[in-house]
């Protein structure tokens, strides 16, 4: 089965495609624009005919999609390989149901509902709409964490991150620099075989790729335009 | 004795669970077990029972939320259904329940609640919980101690505990502990898996009050509205010529297409059934020898076989037997249905079952399929088949 695309320009081409089972982490302080970055690397697998599953614990379903449609043209063309699982509304106290395209879980502490969710876009995915290839990702393991504690969330991370390496499908997981204790930080740290860094330095953002090629990626600036990433490679 | 309300264990438990007992439904992540408590609380509200829940993950009024999603509205159990609210504290949200755990994190709070819950009832009670949420909140050792604690409670007021545990990889003691020793009956939920899980079942794992049909495993969907029903992914249905096949499919389908050209079938009949806790897909084959060829693709993997003969002609008996072989469904579970039996030259069943030369195991069901007589008593003798054989 060939890679997997990364779908930031540059950054890209600089690691090559990523093989399939991979576990990444991106990681970085607030206001740095992770969540466009995120929804990059996941506009990629859809346009590339993948399945892609975004479980969001930080917006609403519906808001997810809006996201997309506004700026990902062509996105409608690809509504039936995408699945959000939303810990959020139910949370909210609204009273929607599910979609074809999301599933709604209690709340981001009821991570048995959320295991379920991922089953079941995969088998829906993988065994009826017969599609081999899936991007999945958690937005955020920060909120997580904070509902939850690390030893509980861990377990949780340590079945679907193998999950992800049996179906060979690679996983993408955001987590709020500054918001966790180092010790919290290195146990999750162990469970994913790359990192996608960030920092601010000086109002100037930059990133870094670790484990996804031969050696750790420089540190290239970066700029968030609108729904875009553009590195400066 | 309660009736746990899932499709065939209860015979698996020689009759439910005795009062006093408590049952752990043993979850594999990603597979849906949660339905499986929710199923027999509310089956037993039916039955007169009083049931308190308790909510760790969820609000009280999305776990109610959940029960009318699955068909099972609690309105008119208003006095027999409360929820003990250990969640809403979680999210520093207030809580208008009766029973409230301040601080569900700490384990004291929660057993004091519990604890009161059960000395309040009067017998007649069904306490229902997570269990992999106790022990995420509040620590591995001291969670197990006190669920031992509730369930010597449990059997001292003559209630009944029901658990959900996802197995997360907690410590092999931990795991080992609730598989072998903390409760009197475990319930394995598991998932079938090639690179994603796309099948799921059910097996008795233990029950310590009766000789349970340990390890007989059960494929399961889960519906909404429904809950769980057991599944059976190919019922095969084969026979000569006209002989009612399409008919049978139909009658017995709760939604049906067929592939028919000029009122014969030209490729197959899909249908599907729901039918006393049962969930099956019914596969109807052409009968023309014509299709011979394609007959062996439509049997494979079928669990079960329908035999559909025309009663009023003992000349494609032989037609009907080789059509075993053809679709290669020889040695499954399969049942006769002596069709068109309100036909005045209709042979008996004794007749049918005479001429037509089979092993005498293989019982023969005598149906109108147009009238849907007979059809539904043959699909629970092959489901019984079935059953006996996992």
């Amino acid at each position: 089965m060939t890679g997997y695309k990364l779908g930031i320009n540059g950054l890209g081409d600089v690691i090559g495609d990523i093989k399939g089972g991979t576990n990444i982490l991106l990681i970085g302080p607030p206001m740095c624009g992770k969540n466009i970055i995120l929804n990059n690397i996941m506009f990629q697998g859809l346009s590339d005919g993948e399945f892609a599953v975004f479980i969001t614990t930080a917006e609403s379903g519906e808001n997810i999609i809006n996201w997309f449609t506004e700026n990902k043209k062509g996105v409608e063309d690809h509504m039936d390989q995408f699945g959000v699982i939303d810990c959020v509304s139910k949370t909210l106290g609204l009273n929607v149901g599910d979609t074809q395209t999301i599933k709604r879980v209690s709340s981001p502490v009821n991570l048995t509902g959320i295991s379920v969710g991922i089953t079941s876009f995969f088998e829906d995915f993988w065994m009826k709409k017969e599609i081999h290839k899936a991007r999945m990702c958690i937005d955020s393991l920060s909120t997580m964490l904070m509902y939850s504690n690390i030893q509980t969330v861990f377990r949780f991370l340590h079945v679907h991150s193998r999950r992800i390496k049996t179906a060979d499908a690679i996983g993408i997981y955001i987590v709020e620099s500054g918001m966790h204790d180092e010790q919290t930080i290195v146990t999750v740290k162990q469970l994913f075989d790359g990192v996608l860094e960030i920092k601010n330095e000086e109002d100037n953002l930059f990133i870094r790729a670790l484990g996804l090629s031969p050696k750790p990626t420089k540190w290239f600036g970066y700029e968030i335009d609108g729904a875009e990433v553009i590195v400066e490679v | 004795m309660i009736k746990t309300g899932i499709p065939k264990l209860d015979d698996y438990l020689n009759g439910g669970l005795p009062t006093g007992k408590s049952l752990l439904y043993y979850c594999q992540p990603g597979v849906e077990g949660d339905v499986f408590g929710m199923q027999t609380t509310y089956i037993n509200l039916q039955q007169g029972y009083k049931s308190v829940c308790i909510a760790t993950a969820s609000s009280p009024d999305v776990i109610r939320g959940k029960f009318t999603e699955f068909g099972w509205p609690l309105e008119k159990f208003e006095n027999q259904f409360e929820i003990i609210d250990a969640y809403s504290a979680l999210i520093g949200a207030d809580s208008s329940e009766k029973y409230v755990v301040e601080d569900p994190e700490n384990i004291k709070n929660l057993d004091k609640v519990i604890t009161e819950v059960i000395e309040d009832s009067s017998g007649k009670v069904i306490i229902h919980g997570s269990i992999s949420n106790i022990i995420d909140m509040c620590g591995e050792d001291q969670a197990l101690e006190y669920i031992e604690n509730w369930n010597k409670y449990i059997m001292l007021y003559d209630v009944v505990g029901i658990y959900n545990f996802t197995v997360w990889p907690y410590s092999d003691k931990t795991v080992e502990r609730i598989k072998d020793e903390l409760f009197n009956a475990v319930i394995r939920i598991g998932g079938v898996s090639e690179h994603v899980i796309f099948g799921q079942y059910y097996s008795v794992t233990k029950a310590d009050w009766t000789k349970a049909m340990i390890d007989s495993s059960i494929l399961f969907k889960v519906l909404r509205p429904g809950g769980v029903k057991a599944f059976i992914p190919k019922l095969l249905v084969t026979g000569p010529f006209n002989a009612g096949k399409s008919s049978f499919v139909q009658s017995l389908s709760t939604r049906s297409v067929s592939v028919d050209r000029m009122g014969t079938t030209v490729a197959l009949d899909i249908g599907h059934i729901d039918h006393k806790g049962f969930s099956a897909d019914i596969f109807g084959t052409p009968g023309q020898e014509r299709f011979d060829p394609i007959l062996k693709l439509l049997g494979g993997e079928a669990m079960g076989v329908f035999l559909v003969i025309d009663s009023v002609k003992g000349n494609e008996f032989e037609r009907a037997r080789q059509m075993l072989e053809v679709t290669r469904t020889r040695g499954l579970p399969c049942v006769i249905v002596a069709n068109k039996q309100d036909l005045p030259d209709a042979l008996s069943i004794e007749e049918i079952k005479r001429q037509m030369e089979i092993s005498k195991n293989i019982p023969i069901v005598p149906a109108v399929a147009k009238e849907k007589k007979g059809v539904f008593e043959a699909f629970e003798i092959l489901i019984d088949q079935i059953m006996v054989g996992i």
